[in-house]
C-alpha cells in the first residue's frame, strides 16, 4: 500500500493525475496555488501526461474548462474565494452546457476585509449555480471524492460540473497520511472519458449553450438540471458503494458518527467536523449521548438521509462557519428546511456560527454548545442564532482599533 | 378591464402606440400598465405592446390572454404564426386591421368569433422613408376612439406628452393619423368593453405533467447539424422586395449575391435568384447592382396583382 | 502571400454559396452580418466559432442556427478564453490520436467591438500572450449595439449614441484597436470591409494559412443604431474607405502594409452626412468638429504616405 503525507492540496493533485485528466486551465490564487504547481511540475516531468495551460483570470479559466470539455476531453482545474466569485458568471454558464467537469475550490474568507483563512462563504456562493458539491473533512478524502467525482459528473444520468471543496490551511496546507490508490486500479474506477452527444466534431457540427426566446424553452433547460441532480443523488449512492468495494473506504452522502443511539446531535460539513467528532468522544466519556452528522453531499442536498439520521433525535446543533448576513447560518437554514413537518424530527436546531476567516472553535466551546442544546430541549424553546465570540476577543479587537487610530465613537449626552 | 393588444412590425411605432394609449387612459383617470414585448428579432419582426386600464388598481400583469381588442398595424402579419395576433381572442373580442380590404372580408377570411373593423390609412407611408412608423398612431387613434372613454383632445395630449423630444413635424404627423383614425372609429365608440378575467367557477384545469428526466443530450440547449435556420422564414418581416429583372441583369451575379447580408440571394448556373423565403428586404442589392437590374416592389402590391 | 499566389483575382472567384445560412434573427441590412458572411465563406466548415455576447449572439436561437460548423456562445468577457479551451482540447485529442488530422477544426473567435476593445480585453491580452491559434473576428459597430447601441470603446468621436445625447456627441476617441494587437506581434493583423469583398477575402485566406493569433476587425455600418436606411449599409462601407475613415491595411512580420489607399481621398463629410448619427456636426457651431475629424484623418493619411516614401 502506497501511503504518504500529503498536503490536501497535494492529495488533490494526485485525484487528478489518477483519474487519467486530460487538460487543466489555471489561474494561481492562494491557498490553492500547490495544487496547479504540482501538477504542472509532473506534467514537466513527464510523470503524467495531460496539457495545462495558465490563464488570464478564473472567468477565463472557467470558460477554457468548459469549452475544453465540450470539446471532447477530461477536465480539471482548481480555484479559491475571490477566484471563485470573480469566475462565477461562468460556474453558473458551464452547468447550461452541460459539460462533466471537476472543479476544485479551497475554502477562504472573502473580501472585505481580505483574508487568506478559511470559511465556507466563498463555496456556498456558488450553491445554486447546479454545480454537485461534495465537502471534504480530510486530505484523504479530498482524493477520494475527486476520483468519485468523476465518475457522477460524467455519469449519463447526470452530466453536470462537479465541486470539490476542502477547506483552506486546515487541509490545504496540512499533511496527513494519504493512501494513494494504484494508478490501474483508480483508472479502471474512473473509466475512460465519454464526451456523449454535445461536443464539437468535424463531422457532426454542434452549436452550443444557445439562447432561448420563451419562459417556456428556458424553464424546461433549467428543470433537466434539477432533474439530474435529483438523479444524482442514488447515482452517487451507487458510486459510493463501488468506490468502497474498490477501495474499502466508505464516503456515505452523510457521515453519521456516533449517531445510532445520540439523543443530541452536532451538524457541521468540512474539516473541523473532525474537531466535532472529537467533542463528540470527549462528552460521550462524560456520559453524553451525542454525535455527529457531516454531509459531504451539499448538492444534491441528501433531504432523506437527513430526515433518517435525525428522527427520533432530541436536539441537533448546526454550526455553520458562513454567514448569509440578515438571515443566519446557511446549513441551519437547509436543515430545518429539509426536516420541517417530519414526524420524529428534533424538536430543537439551534443555530450557531463560528470558524469564519479560520477563526477556532475551541473543544470548550463545542461542550458549551452541547450544553445549551440540552437546555433549550429542556426549556423546549428554540435558542436564537449564537455568534461564537469571546469577551477577549472584543478586547484584543479593541486594541486593534486603538492602534488603528480609529476615533471613539461620539456619545449621545 | 380594458385589455388591449397592439401588433405590429419592429419600426412601426407599436411600442409608441401603447404608450399613447397608456397616457391617454392615464389622463382620463384611469389606473393602466403599458409595455412592449420584443424578443431577438430586429425592425420589421412581429412585435406587440399592450395596455390594461380600469378605475381601480390593476394587479394582473404579463401578456394579455384575453384581449377585448388586438389592433393590427401591418395586415401582412395576420397569416403569420409568430405574430400570435388570434391568441386568445374570444366573440367579446374587437378586431382592428389598418388595412385596404374591409372589415367583413377579414372576419370570413378569419373566420373571427368577434368583430372586425378596418380601415385604411395606409396612403402613402409603405412607400415614404419612414412612412410606417406613423401606424402606431393610427392605432393609438383608433383604440382611443373604441373604447368610448377617451376624448379626441386627450387623446392629442397625450400624443404631445409621449413625443415630447421629438420634432415638431413629426408630432404634428402623428396628430393628424391618430385624429383621423379617432375620428373615423367614433361611430363605433363603446364597442370595446371592459373584460373580467378568468373566474374561478369553470376554470380549466392545468395540465401540469412530472417533468421527465431527459438524457444530458437532449436536455442541454445545444442545435445539432447544419444551417437550421433556414426553417426560419424571415421573408416575413418584409414590405418590400426587390425584383430581378432578366433580361436586365448581366449575370456578374457576385455583387448582389455577396453584397446580401442574409445569404438569401443564391447562384444557380451563373445567375442569381432571390430567396424570398429570407430575403429580409433590405434592398442592399437593389442599390449595388450597377446594371440596374432590380428593382422594389412593394409585397401588397404585388399580391393584389397576381 | 502574394495575389497572383491568391485564389481570389477577380470578383467571380468570390463563392456563390454561402456557409452562413439565411434565416437569422439579425437586423435587414447588417454591415456585420454582411462581412460574418464573406468571412465565412472563406474560411470554410471546418470551424468553432466561439461567440462572445453581443448583437450576434443571436445567430443561433434555439433550435436555429445558421452555421455549417460548430458555435459555441460563451460570455461577453471570455471568447478568447473559449476558444483557447477549445483550441487546447483538439490538440490534446489530436496528440492522443483520439482524431485524425483532417479532423481539426479552425478555431474563430467572433466579438464585437464591444468586448473587443474593453470588458473581453484581458482574456484577449492573454490568448495574445499564449501564441494562440486562432482568428479573431470584431465586427465593429462603434458601440454596444445589442443593447441599443451605447457609447462603447469603438465610438468614433462625436458620434451621438444613446449614452452620448448631447450636442457634441460622443467625447472620447475610438480605441485603436489594431494597434493594441500589433504592439503584442500577433501572428496576422487585418482591417476589412464586407463592402470590399476581394480585399477581405485575400485576408481572411491569409489569416486561415498562418498559425498564431490572428485579428481581423470587420467595419460594420449598422443601420438600426447608426441611423441610415438599410440599403445604404454596402454605400456607407465604401465610402468609409474612399475618405480615408476606415483605412484597409494588414500587419505581417513585423509591417503594416496599407492594401488600399484611397486615391484622391473624399471629404469626411460625405461619409457622415449619409448617418443620423453624425447629423448634428452639420448644425452650427460644430463646423470645428468636422474639422477635427478631418484633419485627423489627413494626419493619417500623411503619416502612411511618409512612411512609405522612407520605406519605414
Amino acid at each position: 500500500m502506497n501511503k504518504q503525507m500529503l498536503t490536501g492540496n497535494v492529495a488533490a493533485a494526485w485525484g487528478a493525475r489518477l483519474a487519467g485528466i486530460d487538460y487543466l486551465p489555471a489561474f494561481p490564487i492562494s491557498p490553492q496555488t500547490e495544487i496547479i504547481e504540482t501538477v504542472a511540475e509532473w506534467i514537466d516531468t513527464g510523470a503524467m501526461d495531460a496539457s495545462m495551460t495558465t490563464m488570464d483570470s478564473e472567468h477565463s479559466m472557467l470558460t477554457a474548462a468548459g469549452g475544453a470539455a465540450a470539446t471532447g476531453v477530461r477536465v480539471f482545474t482548481a480555484t479559491s474565494s475571490q477566484g471563485l466569485l470573480y469566475g462565477m458568471e461562468m460556474i453558473y454558464a458551464l452547468v447550461g452546457w452541460r459539460v462533466p467537469l471537476v472543479l476544485v475550490n479551497v475554502s477562504r474568507g472573502l473580501a472585505a476585509p481580505i483574508t487568506l483563512e478559511p470559511d465556507h462563504n466563498d463555496v456556498l456562493a456558488a450553491r445554486d449555480s447546479g454545480f454537485l458539491q461534495l465537502h471534504c473533512s480530510t486530505c484523504q478524502e479530498v482524493l477520494d471524492s475527486i476520483l468519485m467525482a468523476y465518475r457522477l459528473a460524467e455519469d449519463r444520468r447526470v452530466r453536470l460540473p462537479v465541486l470539490v471543496n476542502l477547506d483552506g490551511f486546515y487541509l490545504s496546507y496540512t499533511r496527513e497520511p494519504v493512501i494513494i490508490p494504484d494508478l490501474e486500479e483508480a483508472r479502471q474506477f474512473v473509466g475512460p472519458y465519454d464526451p456523449g452527444t454535445v461536443r464539437f466534431a468535424a463531422q457532426a457540427p454542434v452549436s452550443e449553450a444557445v439562447a432561448v426566446l420563451g419562459g417556456e424553452s428556458y424553464s424546461y433547460f433549467r428543470y433537466e438540471v434539477q432533474m439530474a441532480q435529483a438523479q444524482a443523488l442514488a447515482v452517487y449512492g451507487e458510486i459510493a458503494a463501488e468506490f468502497a468495494a474498490c477501495f474499502g473506504r466508505e464516503q456515505a452522502r452523510i457521515d453519521a458518527y456516533r449517531a445510532e443511539d445520540a439523543e443530541y446531535l452536532f451538524l457541521m460539513i468540512g474539516s473541523f467536523a473532525t474537531k466535532a467528532m472529537d467533542a463528540v468522544d470527549q462528552l460521550r466519556e462524560a456520559g453524553w449521548k451525542i454525535g455527529l452528522l457531516r454531509p459531504r453531499l451539499l448538492r444534491p442536498f441528501p433531504e432523506q438521509d437527513l430526515r433518517q439520521l435525525a428522527a427520533g433525535k432530541k436536539g441537533m446543533a448546526v454550526i455553520d462557519q458562513n454567514l448569509s448576513f440578515g438571515r443566519g447560518g446557511i446549513l441551519h437554514t437547509e436543515v430545518t428546511s429539509s426536516l420541517y413537518g417530519q414526524s420524529g424530527a428534533p424538536s430543537v436546531i439551534a443555530s450557531f456560527v463560528g470558524g469564519l476567516g479560520g477563526r477556532d472553535i475551541a473543544a470548550e466551546e463545542f461542550y458549551q454548545i452541547a450544553q445549551d442544546l440540552r437546555q433549550a430541549c429542556v426549556r423546549g424553546i428554540q435558542p436564537p442564532m449564537r455568534l461564537l465570540y469571546t469577551a477577549a476577543e472584543l478586547t484584543a479587537m479593541r486594541n486593534l482599533q486603538a492602534i488603528a487610530n480609529v476615533p471613539a465613537p461620539e456619545r449621545k449626552p | 378591464m380594458y385589455r388591449i393588444r397592439f401588433h405590429g412590425r419592429g419600426g412601426q411605432g407599436m411600442k409608441m402606440a401603447s404608450h399613447i394609449l397608456g397616457t391617454a387612459f392615464f389622463l382620463a383617470g384611469f389606473e393602466v400598465q403599458d409595455a412592449p414585448r420584443f424578443g431577438a428579432e430586429r425592425r420589421g419582426a412581429p412585435i406587440f405592446a399592450y395596455v390594461r386600464a380600469q378605475k381601480a388598481p390593476i394587479k394582473e400583469r404579463g401578456i394579455i390572454s384575453h384581449p377585448g381588442l388586438v389592433l393590427v398595424a401591418d395586415e401582412s402579419l395576420v397569416p403569420l404564426p409568430a405574430a400570435g395576433i388570434l391568441h386568445g381572442v374570444e366573440e367579446t373580442t374587437v378586431l382592428f386591421l389598418n388595412s385596404r380590404e374591409g372589415g367583413a372580408v377579414w372576419k370570413a377570411r378569419l373566420n373571427f368569433p368577434g368583430t372586425v373593423l378596418a380601415l385604411d390609412l395606409i396612403g402613402n407611408d409603405l412607400n415614404q422613408p419612414g412612412g410606417q412608423r406613423f401606424f402606431g398612431a393610427i392605432c393609438a387613434g383608433a383604440a382611443a376612439a373604441l373604447t368610448g372613454v377617451i376624448p379626441e383632445d386627450v387623446l392629442m395630449q397625450a400624443i404631445e406628452d409621449e413625443l415630447i423630444h421629438v420634432e415638431a413635424i413629426v408630432v404634428q404627423e402623428n396628430k393628424t393619423r391618430a385624429r383621423a383614425a379617432f375620428l373615423a372609429m367614433q361611430d363605433k365608440a363603446g364597442i370595446v368593453e371592459e373584460g373580467s378575467g378568468v373566474k374561478v367557477d369553470g376554470y380549466r384545469r392545468p395540465a401540469w405533467i412530472d417533468v421527465p428526466l431527459d438524457d444530458a443530450g437532449l436536455a442541454a440547449p445545444a442545435i445539432h447539424g447544419r444551417r437550421t435556420s433556414e426553417l426560419m422564414k424571415t421573408g416575413a418581416w418584409r414590405l418590400r422586395k426587390p425584383v430581378i429583372d432578366t433580361c436586365r441583369c448581366k449575370g456578374c451575379w457576385w455583387v448582389c449575391s455577396t453584397f446580401c447580408p442574409d445569404s438569401a440571394i443564391v447562384v444557380e448556373s451563373g445567375r442569381p435568384r432571390i430567396d424570398y423565403d429570407h430575403c429580409k428586404g433590405c434592398m442592399i442589392c437593389m442599390v449595388q447592382c450597377s446594371s440596374h437590374a432590380i428593382s422594389l416592389v412593394n409585397e401588397k402590391e404585388e399580391v393584389s396583382g397576381e | 502571400m502574394k495575389i497572383t499566389d491568391s485564389a481570389f483575382k477577380k470578383p467571380k472567384d468570390l463563392p456563390g454559396l454561402h456557409i452562413l445560412s439565411a434565416g437569422t434573427s439579425i437586423c435587414a441590412g447588417c454591415g456585420g452580418l454582411q462581412a460574418i458572411h464573406e468571412i465565412l465563406d472563406i474560411l470554410g466548415p471546418k470551424t468553432v466559432t466561439v461567440n462572445a455576447a453581443g448583437c450576434m449572439s443571436l445567430l443561433s436561437v434555439y433550435p436555429f442556427t445558421p452555421f455549417s460548423g460548430s458555435w459555441l456562445y460563451t460570455a461577453m468577457a471570455s471568447a478568447p478564453a473559449g476558444a483557447q479551451g477549445v483550441r487546447d482540447a483538439l490538440d490534446r485529442l489530436l496528440a492522443t490520436k483520439k482524431i485524425a488530422a483532417d479532423e481539426d477544426m479552425q478555431v474563430v473567435v467572433l466579438s464585437g467591438d464591444g468586448s473587443a476593445t474593453g470588458i473581453g480585453l484581458s482574456a484577449t491580452s492573454g490568448a495574445i500572450d499564449r501564441r494562440l491559434d486562432f482568428i479573431y473576428i470584431c465586427y465593429d459597430n462603434e458601440g454596444y449595439g445589442n443593447t441599443g447601441q451605447q457609447s462603447s470603446g469603438g465610438t468614433p468621436h462625436g458620434a451621438r449614441t444613446t449614452t452620448s445625447r448631447g450636442e457634441q456627441g460622443y467625447c472620447g476617441h475610438k480605441k485603436d484597436l489594431f494597434s493594441i494587437w500589433k504592439a503584442n506581434h500577433p501572428a496576422y493583423l487585418a482591417t476589412v470591409s464586407g463592402a470590399e469583398p476581394l480585399d477581405l477575402a485575400r485576408k481572411i485566406e491569409k489569416a486561415r494559412a498562418i498559425k498564431g493569433p490572428s485579428l481581423i476587425i470587420a467595419f460594420s455600418p449598422c443601420p438600426t443604431g447608426w441611423h441610415f436606411p438599410p440599403q445604404e449599409s454596402i454605400e456607407i462601407g465604401r465610402l468609409a474607405v474612399r475618405t480615408g475613415v476606415w483605412p484597409l491595411k494588414e500587419y505581417e512580420d513585423g509591417k503594416v502594409v496599407h492594401t488600399k489607399i484611397p486615391a484622391g481621398r473624399l471629404p469626411v463629410t460625405e461619409y457622415l452626412q449619409k448617418q443620423g448619427r453624425f447629423a448634428h456636426l452639420f448644425h452650427p457651431g460644430n463646423a470645428y468638429l468636422i474639422k477635427e475629424m478631418q484633419a485627423d484623418v489627413d494626419a493619417y493619411w500623411d503619416c502612411v504616405e511618409k512612411s512609405a516614401a522612407t520605406g519605414r
